[in-house]
């Protein structure tokens, strides 16, 4: 599909956050606090930027898997497999579990709520001014 | 009609007012300076509009819990009063900007506005982000087959 024929690099989704980020801090004028609960979203989108990790999202949303059996589709080594796991990791979106010599992965949806929450208060913001532009032209009714 | 992505917010907002009337207040300094960047508790302190294609806005806002926050942004589309097409960004934050796009179409006397403020850069393809709604949307129902629904 010709939507995913570029994958976003990285650097682009990290900027890319950044940015979205700074509107947020904008739109909704948080506590540094609140700023600081925006970053795992970079982690989040950046893990989600890459097809080969969003085909092993794919592979976990039926269930938990070994590492081998995660890497096996993929005509790359073990550890390049390996290097894309760890940023779904540190995004959250996968847990790791070690029983005996295996690691078994699972998925985890959980920060897909953080950037659902994201929206939500983005949207709020634009909806604020958008009700605030109605009461002015109430107000100035000719 | 426009879908709703992850990074995209879409807010609609019906008006008892002409689309004219509306249009006219995203780019009346005097009216635009109450309700475009301002937030409840803020102060605007600098509030300056060249309303024309390529023409620049700034709102600076001072706010009791962080200060100064200066707001930027270029008009791309000036049609009145069907759609105003503005870049906006926070360069204090992050140096690139978003796209907000405020789309008027009357509703018997009044007006209904639709805006779409896209997240993304413009030198993003906008198929990027939406693919991911749509990938997202494709694990979603495996994910609650083994977890059951209502993460989201």
């Amino acid at each position: 599909m010709e939507i995913w024929s570029r994958s976003l690099e990285i650097e682009d989704l990290i900027g890319l956050f950044g940015l979205i980020w700074g509107c947020v801090v904008v739109a909704s004028a948080p506590t540094f606090i609140q700023m600081v609960e925006y970053m795992p979203l970079d982690h989040t989108l950046t893990a989600l930027a890459d097809p080969t990790r969003r085909a092993i999202l794919g592979r976990l949303a039926s269930g938990e898997a070994r590492v081998t059996e995660v890497a096996a589709p993929f005509e790359m080594s073990l550890n390049a497999v390996s290097k894309h796991i760890r940023v779904l990791e540190r995004a959250g979106l996968v847990r790791r579990r070690v029983s005996g010599r295996e690691h078994l992965l699972a998925l985890d949806l959980a920060p897909l709520e953080a950037a659902s929450r994201w929206m939500e208060e983005q949207r709020a913001q634009w909806a604020w001014r958008l009700a605030e532009l109605d009461r002015i032209l109430k107000e100035e009714k000719p | 009609m426009s879908t709703e992505t992850l990074s995209q917010v879409v807010v609609t907002h019906r008006y008892d007012a002409s689309p004219e009337r509306v249009f006219d207040a995203f780019l009346d300094l005097a009216v635009a300076r109450r309700f475009l960047f301002a937030t409840a508790t803020g102060e605007m302190i600098v509030a300056e509009i060249d309303p024309r294609v390529g023409g620049r806005f700034t709102f600076t806002e001072r706010r009791p819990d962080m200060g100064d926050v200066r707001h930027v942004g270029e008009y791309l589309e000036i049609d009145r009063p069907r759609r105003l097409v503005f870049t906006f960004g926070v360069p204090q934050f992050d140096p690139r900007m978003t796209t907000v796009r405020v789309d008027i179409e009357p509703d018997g006397v009044g007006s209904i506005l639709t805006l779409t403020n896209d997240g993304v850069p413009e030198a993003y393809a906008k198929g990027n982000v939406e693919g991911w709604t749509r990938i997202l949307a494709g694990l979603l129902p495996a994910y609650e087959g083994v977890h059951g629904a209502g993460w989201l």
